[in-house]
């Protein structure tokens, strides 16, 4: 068992219907379905992966995307080390969001939160869909707000796990002893960890490959 | 405290929120909300009466066939009617027999026979049922009420007429017609998606049937859909579980949703008609999730079941537009299609939104919000171990309970039961989310109290979900035990247990908490708009803030909170809302005289204008923000070329004559509080306070140490005489500025500079000639035939040119907008002028320079003081000894002020000036000519602060 546990609070964010909850579905459980109901208030789950010498507990919240349930993010994001800003590459209002989103969270979420924006459906313009929002222009804005960018699809499964791969080397490791207390609670259970380190080219892939 | 501070300063504004939310209900109110009626029914008249309910294909009546003998129970009880429904209950068992009665089922209605002392009446409804009615109480009454329901039938006729086919939409009716009237090969009604795609659950064939039965032997004695009687077993039957063939029938008839499908038979289409091909934030929002709507029921994989819900949602989105749509809505009516029609549903999902669940799915989803606090109120107050776990390990309660509430358990449990759940909930209210909320907790509670984060508290309750079919006790030893299923467990608990939470201790907890959840709401939303606001130059985030209340403050109608009603400002708006912070455009005495009020007019309605970017003839809130910014400049400059603006109507930098005379106006107008003595400006309060310091320098002689200069308390200063000077000030410098204007007014052609070249000659001193010239020009410039214009640079030449116009740009103007106040210091701000001499006096350090500087100038020379007052001080503090000095120069102009003084602005002026209460010549006299340039009083005031940091 790995005595060095860190749990990281990641809060996803973004209009509605770009695949936040996809994203979680691919993280958490390598799948994806086509007509997912959307999230109602919020999601909260779980996955532990391995980074390095370090496993990462992500305790994932996952949010509704609708205008008008804005009001409750607040109380997701709330001590959140992490956030993923998702907009979708084929709808440019959703980056408008995002970009409400990135300037929300700088002002109101814990100071020193690394946030993550990422474009999905990167499957959709290979398969002949009309990319609608450029990856320099997302770059730009990650450069200048001080974030990391992906562009992801939770349908194949490309470039996701990098994205919480990413985000927990961002993530300063805390030191066991400090946590010793903190996750008294913790049971570590095995099943369904996945190794991010060996991941990249791995299995995840080949599984998208089959949508 | 200050949330609690913050709260009470808000709380008008709140309370007028409030009684719309939680209105104390009107006696009609909760009598349409008891029988699920709409909005039309208002109690026209009631009575006591024994009424009896005899079906007309009851068994009893079979039995009164053979007999002779009318066997039917007697109910006594209160009899109502209003436009449109006859409804009775039992005043001693209220839920014996409640009966709801569409007059449009009556077909006759006779005097009955056999009772000679007290009116009866045999009501004969259009299946031959029929209800006697005696009538208990006097008789002139009884006959009143009987006049009242002629009326009612006689004004319904035309509902009458549709009613059969009204009625060949219920499967009540089919049910009835098929058995009983031998009608074999009659087709079954439309129905929900369900009748093809099957219904959820998997239901014995046998044990739908039975169901069935039960429904139709209830419809046979008791009636059905329009013309019922409601008693106990009705809430038995549904209890039991509604068959799904007439599930919506019967959800239809225990919301009422069925009354608004009758009265209204064509709307459902006509929305729909009338909106097709629009397009609109709803209908794209709709569109992302058609396709995410109870993905599992198989209708929603195709065409046909996603363009039912498509319809059924677009045409609430346009009969609602402040709600327009809210994720969990699709949910909810995917839910409702598959057991109705898409007019079925689309009545009872209006229903269901606007009477249910009031403000879940409203564009702030307050109710949504609201609802999670009372359930955590339940939850703390029903089973505290629980709720202290919960707040230990700080579980997020409303990740798990929040869905419940608003998909009403469509995304939580499977569908079977879900509509068990609704089964209910139609029938008893939105009490019933929050029971089985509470028995959902209560049954789950030992395993909770295991649970240490929010994963493990959602692992546990979703397990329990996919187990709800399963044994609730699988270890029993009694068989009879065993077969319990986890969901009967959970009804008896939430119906059982927790029917000790009333509708009545919701309303209450609701009311509790509205305050401040509307408050959270209001902070987040106002929070997240100022976010989004564009850049301003001039106006302070502070400022925006204020803006932001004033505006909303405003608009009566759209309740933040609630995300309701228009969010723009129209033109009245516009006049009330500049008035709660603009000195200028606050009530006064002004506002009884026509020509101010024209004046008034006619300046806000172009500030308006220039404000109204989108020409909606409706401003938003980033129009006002965008607007003031402009307005609130410091710079002199830009301040002039906004104003000038305004009356620049084509925008090609010139003003034409009318124009001329209408910036005049405005000018008029926006000076008035001053004119009037409303307000001092910053010349005036300069004037009082050398006056005060000159007196208090004779009082000591030329001994005064600077230790001495204390707070003068006792001084007493002569305001009328301030007052009285300011207002000629002003008065003089409106009749100055339309003179010059049309001095230096140019032909169309001429060039720029010349203007520039002509003021200059001007103010050298001894111009009497030119001056002369100069107001034959302006003659000319007033005949239309001779068309002369204003460019800016003239314009701002003759702004410059009087110190009251220049410093009304330079800092009155914006010193009487008053943005930096907020919203609750506001309304005091209209302080009375006694208090703002008071001000003035109290600024004790400005006085204590003059003193100082008089002292200084005493002590070296007394001419100095003369010299200095004469070049340097402002007009009224040396009005008496500028009289003389500067007479006959004052005297010409005079001259010129009124033989120029084109005759419609005299009038004007001396309206204004009555108004003051002083008559016009002998103020005039007083009055000194326009000088030349002055050193900007603006700078020298700032210099004086200065002074003082650099002497202490
Ligand atoms: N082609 C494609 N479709 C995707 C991808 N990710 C999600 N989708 C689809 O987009 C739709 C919305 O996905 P969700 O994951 O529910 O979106 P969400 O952001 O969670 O939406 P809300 O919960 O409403 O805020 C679903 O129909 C998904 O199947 C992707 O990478 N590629
Ligand atoms: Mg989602």
């Amino acid at each position: 068992m790995n005595s060095s546990v860190t749990s990281i609070k990641l809060v996803l964010l973004g209009e509605a219907a770009v695949g936040k909850s996809s994203i979680v579905l691919r993280f958490v459980s390598n799948d994806f379905s086509e007509n997912k109901e959307p999230t109602i208030g919020a999601a909260f789950l779980t996955q532990r992966v391995n980074i390095g010498e370090q496993t990462v507990k992500f305790e994932i919240w996952d949010t509704a995307g609708q205008e008008r349930f804005a009001s409750l993010a607040p109380m997701y994001y709330r001590n959140a080390q992490a956030a993923l800003v998702v907009y979708d590459i084929t709808k440019p209002q959703s980056f408008i969001k995002a970009r409400h989103w990135v300037k929300e969270l700088h002002e109101q979420a814990s100071k020193g939160i690394v946030i993550a924006l990422v474009g999905n459906k990167l499957d959709m313009i290979e398969n002949g869909g009309e990319r609608k929002v450029a990856k320099e222009e997302a770059e730009k804005l990650a450069e200048e707000e001080g974030l990391l960018f992906f562009e992801t699809s939770a349908k194949s499964g490309e470039n996701v796990n990098e994205v919480f791969l990413g985000i927990g080397e961002k993530i300063p490791i805390k030191k066991p002893g400090e946590q010793a207390n903190e996750q008294s609670g913790l049971r570590i259970t095995d099943d369904q960890r996945v190794d991010l380190t060996n991941s990249v080219n791995g299995p995840v892939r080949s599984a998208g490959c089959n949508c | 405290m200050s949330f609690l501070g913050s709260l009470r300063q808000k709380a008008s504004f709140w309370d007028k929120i409030a009684e719309n939310f939680a209105p104390s209900q009107t006696r009609d109110e909760k009598f349409r909300n008891e029988y699920k009626l709409p909005l039309e029914e208002s109690i026209i008249d009631d009575t006591n009466a024994d009424l009896s309910f005899i079906s007309a294909y009851s068994k009893s009546k079979e039995l009164k066939k053979k007999e002779g003998q009318a066997m039917a129970y007697v109910y006594s009880g209160k009899l109502f009617l209003t436009p449109h429904y006859l409804v009775f209950r039992d005043a001693f068992d209220n839920s014996s027999c409640i009966m709801i009665l569409n007059v449009s089922t009556i077909k006759r209605v006779e005097r009955a026979p056999f009772s000679s002392y007290a009116l009866s009446l045999v009501v004969t409804l259009y299946s031959g049922t029929q209800v006697l009615i005696q009538f208990i109480g006097v008789r002139y009454r009884s006959e009143q009420f009987c006049e009242q329901l002629k009326k009612c039938l006689k004004g319904n006729i035309d509902h009458a007429k549709a009613l059969p086919t009204f009625l060949d939409s219920c499967y009540s009716e089919f049910l009835l017609r098929k058995n009983l009237l031998q009608m074999k090969d009659i087709k079954a009604p439309g129905g929900g998606l369900g009748q093809k795609f099957k219904y959820p659950g998997q239901n014995t064939v046998a044990k739908e049937k039975a169901k069935l039965r039960l429904w139709f032997n209830y419809f046979r004695e008791n009636g059905a859909n329009l013309a019922i009687v409601k008693n106990y077993t009705f809430e038995k039957l549904i209890r039991v579980g509604v068959p799904s063939r007439i599930r919506g029938e019967i959800w239809e008839l225990c919301s009422g949703s069925v009354y608004l499908r009758q009265q209204s038979p064509h709307e459902f289409q006509e929305i729909l008609a009338k909106n097709e091909g629009k397009t609109s934030q709803a209908v794209e929002e709709i569109e992302k999730d058609l396709k995410r709507s109870l993905p599992e029921y198989s209708a929603y994989q195709t065409e046909e079941g996603i363009q039912r819900l498509r319809r059924v949602l677009t045409a609430y989105s346009w009969k609602n537009p402040d709600v327009g749509y809210c994720q969990a809505m699709n949910i909810v009516a995917a839910g409702l299609l598959i057991f109705m029609t898409e007019e079925q549903a689309f009545w009872c999902l209006s229903k269901l939104c606007d009477c249910y669940v009031p403000g879940y799915y409203s564009k702030t989803m307050y109710g949504t919000l609201l609802d999670q606090k009372v359930f955590e109120a339940f939850v703390q107050e029903k089973m505290p171990v629980l709720w202290e776990h919960i707040e230990k390990y700080d579980i997020q309660l409303s990740v798990v309970s929040l869905p419940w509430f608003l998909s009403l358990f469509f995304t939580s449990m499977p569908l079977e039961y879900a509509v068990r759940i609704m089964d209910i909930f139609f029938m008893n209210g939105s009490k019933t989310l929050f029971q089985v909320a509470l028995a959902i907790l209560r049954i789950n509670g030992e395993d909770l109290l295991e649970a240490e984060d929010d994963g493990m508290f959602i692992a546990i309750l979703k397990n329990y979900f996919l187990t709800l079919d399963k044994s609730s006790h699988p270890e029993s030893a009694d068989p009879k035990f065993r077969q319990i299923t986890k969901f009967q467990e959970l009804l008896v608990t939430a119906f059982k247990e927790f029917n000790i939470i009333t509708e009545s201790m919701v309303t209450q907890h609701r009311s509790k908490y509205q305050n401040g959840i509307l408050q959270n709401i209001e902070t987040f939303v106002k929070k997240t708009q100022l976010r989004h606001m564009p850049k301003t130059f001039h106006l302070e985030e502070f400022e925006l803030s204020n803006i932001y209340d004033l505006f909303y403050q405003s608009i009566a109608t759209h309740k933040i909170g609630m995300g309701t009603g228009s969010s723009n400002m129209d033109f009245p708006v516009f006049v009330g809302f500049l008035a709660k912070f603009c000195d200028w455009c606050k009530p006064s005495d002004s506002d009884r005289n026509p020509t101010y009020v024209e004046q008034k007019n006619e300046f806000l309605k172009r500030l308006f204008k220039k404000w109204d970017s989108s020409k909606t003839g409706e401003l938003t809130l980033n129009d006002v923000v965008y607007g003031l910014d402009k307005l609130v400049t410091n710079d002199l400059l830009e301040s002039i070329n906004y104003f000038f603006s305004l009356y620049d109507g084509d925008d090609d930098g010139q003003l034409q004559r009318e124009e001329v005379l209408q910036i005049s106006e405005g000018l008029l107008f926006l000076t008035d509080p001053w004119k009037t003595g409303k307000f001092v400006d910053a010349l005036t309060k300069k004037s009082i306070e050398e006056s005060i310091a000159e007196q208090f320098v004779k009082e000591h002689g030329g001994e005064v140490k600077m230790s001495d200069v204390q707070l003068p308390s006792g001084v007493t200063i002569d305001e009328e005489k301030f007052k009285a000077e300011q207002s000629e000030r002003y008065l003089q410098a409106a009749s100055n500025f339309l003179q010059r204007s049309f001095e230096y007014a140019q032909p169309v052609e001429l060039e720029k500079d010349i203007n520039l070249i002509d003021l200059s000659n001007d103010d050298q001193e001894g111009a009497t000639e030119k001056r002369e010239f100069n107001s034959l020009k302006a003659n000319a410039a007033l005949d239309p035939t001779h068309p002369k214009v204003i460019n800016l640079a003239t314009f701002r030449m003759i702004i410059l040119a009087d110190e009251s116009y220049e410093l009304l740009f330079s800092q009155t103007l914006r010193d009487s907008i008053h943005t930096s106040e907020s919203v609750n210091s506001s309304d005091t701000k209209n302080k009375a002028l006694r208090n703002m001499f008071d001000g003035i006096i109290a600024d004790g350090r400005r006085v204590a320079e003059s003193v100082r500087r008089r002292v200084d100038s005493v002590a070296t020379k007394g001419s100095i003081a003369s010299t200095e007052s004469n070049s340097n001080q402002t007009t009224h503090s040396n009005a008496v000894s500028a009289v003389s000095g500067n007479a006959q120069e004052k005297t010409e102009d005079l001259d010129d002020f009124t033989t120029e003084q084109p005759g419609e602005h005299e009038e004007l002026l001396s309206n204004s000036w009555i108004e003051m209460g002083d008559t016009g010549d002998d103020s005039l006299k007083q009055s000194r000519p326009l000088r030349s340039i002055q050193p900007n009083p603006v700078e020298s005031e700032d210099n004086q602060p200065d002074l003082i940091e650099f002497e202490t």
